[in-house]
């Protein structure tokens, strides 16, 4: 128990949330937060920046009651307070917007919104009642939805909208954003922190965790930096540069930017001619889709999430059944080979979706490793796999990519975020690919990780291999591409050469299906 | 190439912590293993004296009755020799995540095909053994491909169609047996004898030690353990079956032909499972008759379920669960206490056992979601 003295009165406090000395030990050892002493005034924007692993989402889950600390306190208003669920942490008024969104997609929104404390009228939803809910915190907070409309039907910048209504309605003060610009566009992302700053004014508190630290410096008003565990500091954001915020999270320089060889343009590798991809359920997500990525070039694919981008590299991967078209590599005809055919046939890909499709989290990572050349030499010989190359093959892939692991027998699904994706990114590189197609390669992936695995393309680039980039991180394509190529549902709307003078806000015109370009200008630089 | 990792990580300190981890982690798989077992047990000891019998006289005969007589030590080993290998077999398939539950039909087809060849082809010693044998086992591959192909090309759902399966191959065998292989005149469903080379041979019959039926067959069981084990762990199908078990998007994202390797992963475990069937016809009864595999091919299951589908744990986990069957017999014979009861603290056992492997589940998520946080 605490000793009374410690215990601030509840008027004395500056502070509207206070998390002090907060330790959290796993069952397994693991530490993921050592001594965290965190803490947010009323009514700022307080972002919470750090690497993955750094442990700012179990700092968040402790204080959204879905983790119990080791030890330490939480003090809420200046009450010490214990929170055993995201119920009790509801009822102190804290709420938290996930980066997976908790939606029921058949609902609508104002459906959605009340959920779980449902307005009720003869026992049965009063369903005019949660309209009237919904359309009133809406315009109070400025943040536009349809109440009507369901959730599957709207955009993901909608979806966010509705998840922070719904810790509105709920009571919430002090709302937790986890990493809430990931899936926006630039535009989507303008409206958000337009309404954060609503938010804000009209008295609730925001922590806003994010790895994007121009963003923290657009947004927040003071900034607490994690980095292994521990809080390194908590500054005032107009005080930090980025270069600043950036050291503190790595603990040494990082340079945000990319150095690139010039350009050297080679033959065509990858020809992808009048693509057309139907969905079994009948929708046409790729609609004449015709491009060429050269070697030694990045052609970055810009867009927002769900124009057709998994569906294309899904397609060139082998992974789903092109409807009419053609994928050439090589010249050589690769239009529905099987994913191994498309592998041998030098094509490597980091899937955007690395949990379900680049990694087998309860396998080794020697085993992940070896995946798409488990049955060749030196792995097999003799019909037999061989123990030693593959770990040795690992000890090599683990050393050259500084995969924090200690050896190759762990499971990649006890690695973190960043590490993973670069076991991922080992493999495929080491398959020696003359097309990679890297998928949302550093999404949920920390800066010291992000900037090594844009090194590693731009190597492969320079070596001469084509890169077909799909990222909805623009500023990711900004910097690493030397072609970009914008989708907006199921087609090319654009292709600019990536010149100094491109800017995001132009890329996001075309993305929006605010402007497109003719269909032979495209054509002519496709 | 130059690594851009913080040098503060230090790998050798992680690597001992990993491994001092994966030791203690070991020790303590052991521990809840045992716990779990005597916290059955006793559960089992206030039942039986809630109903006003004599929990230590039942007991007595649970933990001793399969050593203290040769011949019952003999039906334990016996008894285990048959679970075992259908547990290897149907190990096989649950490892790339397919719930084939074919085993009873796979051991029953495979004893029919032997004992064509076994009761009415004579050939010499040796080969007499080895080729009923192998014919169960091409039999037993055949019958695990064809639900195999089924789920792998048609989408069938593998536990309807193994069931169904089943049904089929024991009604088939019951009418194969009254109609054909039943000698005319006799009076009971029965088949001929197997011919004397085709016998394995039992201890008895070797050394003269009476342990009942037990017989050369249990050298299948050691083949099968290490064939299994060298066949998941240490070939590239092996491989193939684990990735599609752990992750069956990966798998074909890495380049693994999924279809085919599920299709031969239900074969593989039929022509595994089927071993239990000739060592039944070869080794136990030397001649077929009716409800000749009893309840093997679903305790086979059980059995790979408590060795997690670990080969090389396989074998312990059809001892322990034969040595409960044997001993539960017993109990019924001594204490006066009803078979159903028996099936109650043998399926608390399992309960709590299988619990741990939601233990161990529980755990790899937890890890997981750390990993993500």
């Amino acid at each position: 128990m605490p000793s009374p003295l410690l215990v601030p009165m509840s008027q004395n406090t500056p502070y509207i949330v206070e998390m002090r000395d907060i330790s959290k030990v796993y069952p397994n050892g693991v530490r993921a937060n050592d001594h965290v002493t965190f803490a947010v005034r009323p009514r700022e924007i307080h972002a919470l920046v750090g690497e993955n692993g750094a442990g700012k989402s179990t700092l968040m889950k402790i204080l959204y009651g879905m983790e119990r600390p080791s030890s330490g306190q939480i003090f809420v208003r200046g009450k010490p307070v214990s929170i055993h669920s995201p119920h009790e942490a509801i009822a102190l008024g804290i709420g938290m917007v996930h980066q997976n969104f908790m939606l029921v997609p058949s609902f609508t929104i104002a459906e959605n919104v009340v959920l779980g404390a449902e307005p009720v009228r003869r026992r049965l939803l009063d369903y005019k009642a949660a309209v009237a809910i919904t359309r009133q915190l809406s315009a109070q907070y400025g943040l536009e939805v349809d109440p009507e409309a369901p959730v599957e039907a709207v955009p993901v910048g909608m979806r966010q909208r509705v998840e922070i209504l719904k810790a509105l309605y709920r009571g919430a003060d002090v709302l937790i954003l986890d990493e809430p610009t990931a899936v926006l566009t630039p535009q989507e992302t303008h409206e958000l922190f337009t309404a954060i700053r609503q938010l804000v004014q009209s008295g609730k508190t925001v922590i806003f965790i994010s790895h994007k630290l121009r963003e923290v410096k657009e947004i927040s008003d003071r900034v607490s930096v994690m980095r292994n565990a521990r809080l390194v500091d908590t500054v005032d954001t107009a005080a930090v540069t980025e270069e600043q915020l950036a050291r503190m999270m790595v603990g040494r320089e990082v340079f945000l930017h990319v150095d690139k060889a010039p350009l050297r343009r080679g033959e065509p590798v990858l020809q992808v001619r009048s693509l057309e991809y139907v969905t079994e359920a009948g929708v046409e997500t790729l609609k004449g889709v015709s491009f060429n990525v050269h070697e030694g070039e990045i052609l970055g694919v810009a867009g927002v999430e769900g124009n057709g981008q998994t569906e294309l590299v899904e397609v060139i991967a082998g992974l789903r059944p092109a409807t009419a078209g053609q994928v050439l590599l090589c010249g050589q005809d690769i239009t529905n080979a099987s994913p191994r055919q498309v592998r041998q046939a030098g094509v490597a890909h980091i899937p955007e979706d690395r949990l379900t499709n680049g990694a087998a989290l309860s396998m080794s990572i020697a085993e992940n490793l070896i995946v798409d050349r488990y049955e060749r030499p030196p792995f097999t010989r003799g019909g037999l796999l061989q123990p030693t190359a593959i770990k040795e093959n690992a000890e090599w892939l683990i050393e050259q990519f500084a995969i924090r692991a200690p050896d190759g027998d762990v499971p990649v699904g006890s690695l973190s975020g960043g590490n993973m994706q670069k076991v991922v990114l080992a493999r495929e590189l080491s398959a020696q690919p003359k097309l990679l197609i890297a998928a949302q390669p550093t999404r949920g992936v920390d800066i010291g990780a992000s900037e090594f695995i844009y090194e590693q393309l731009v190597r492969a680039r320079d070596n001469g291999v084509a890169v077909l980039l799909v990222s909805a991180d623009l500023s990711e394509v900004l910097s690493l591409a030397d072609r970009i190529l914008v989708m907006k549902d199921g087609q090319i709307t654009a292709v600019f050469d990536n010149t100094p003078s491109l800017t995001e806000e132009e890329i996001g015109y075309y993305m929006l299906g605010v402007k497109r370009m003719s269909a032979e200008a495209i054509a002519a630089r496709a | 190439m130059e690594s851009t990792i913080p040098l503060s990580f230090d790998r050798i300190t992680a690597r001992k912590a990993v491994q001092a981890e994966r030791r203690r982690s070991m020790l303590i798989d052991l521990g809840v293993t045992l716990a779990t077992i005597i916290a059955a047990l006793l559960m089992g000891f206030i039942v039986i004296a809630l109903l006003g019998k004599d929990p230590f006289l039942a007991y007595e005969a649970l933990l001793t009755g399969p050593i203290t007589r040769l011949g019952r030590t003999g039906r334990w080993l016996e008894l285990a020799t048959n679970l075992i290998l259908v547990g290897l077999g149907v190990s096989i398939a649950f490892r790339a995540r397919q719930f084939s539950l074919g085993g009873q039909g796979q051991m029953v087809a495979g004893a029919i095909v032997a004992a064509l060849i076994a009761i009415y082809v004579p050939l010499p010693p040796l080969l007499g053994v080895l080729i009923p044998i192998a014919a169960a086992m091409v039999t037993g591959f055949l019958l695990g491909l064809l639900p195999g192909v089924m789920k792998a090309y048609l989408r069938a759902n593998e536990i309807v169609s193994t069931l169904m399966l089943n049904a089929i191959v024991l009604r088939l065998y019951d009418y194969v047996l009254t109609f054909h292989l039943k000698p005319e005149g006799s009076a009971t469903t029965r088949s001929l004898p197997v011919q004397p080379t085709a016998q394995l041979p039992t201890f008895y019959e070797l050394f003269g030690v009476d342990l009942g039926r037990f017989n050369l067959g249990v050298i299948l069981v050691v083949l099968g353990a290490i064939g299994v084990w060298l066949l998941l762990e240490r070939t590239p199908f092996g491989f193939a079956i684990r990735a599609i078990g752990a992750n069956e998007q990966f798998a074909r994202y890495g380049g693994i032909d999924t279809r085919r390797v599920i299709m031969l992963a239900f074969a593989a475990g039929g022509a595994v499972s089927a071993l239990a069937g000739v060592h039944l016809l070869l080794g136990v009864h030397r001649r077929l008759f009716l409800d000749f595999v009893g309840n093997i091919g679903w305790d086979g299951i059980t059995v790979a379920l408590l060795a997690r589908n670990n080969p090389l744990l396989v074998p312990l986990s059809g001892l322990f669960y034969a040595y409960l069957l044997v001993g539960g017999d017993r109990v019924e014979q001594q204490a006066q206490v009803g078979s159903e009861l028996v099936q109650v603290i043998q399926a608390v056992i399992i309960l709590l056992i299988t619990a741990q492997v939601l233990g161990d589940w529980i755990r790899a998520r937890r890890a997981r979601t750390q990993a993500e946080e």
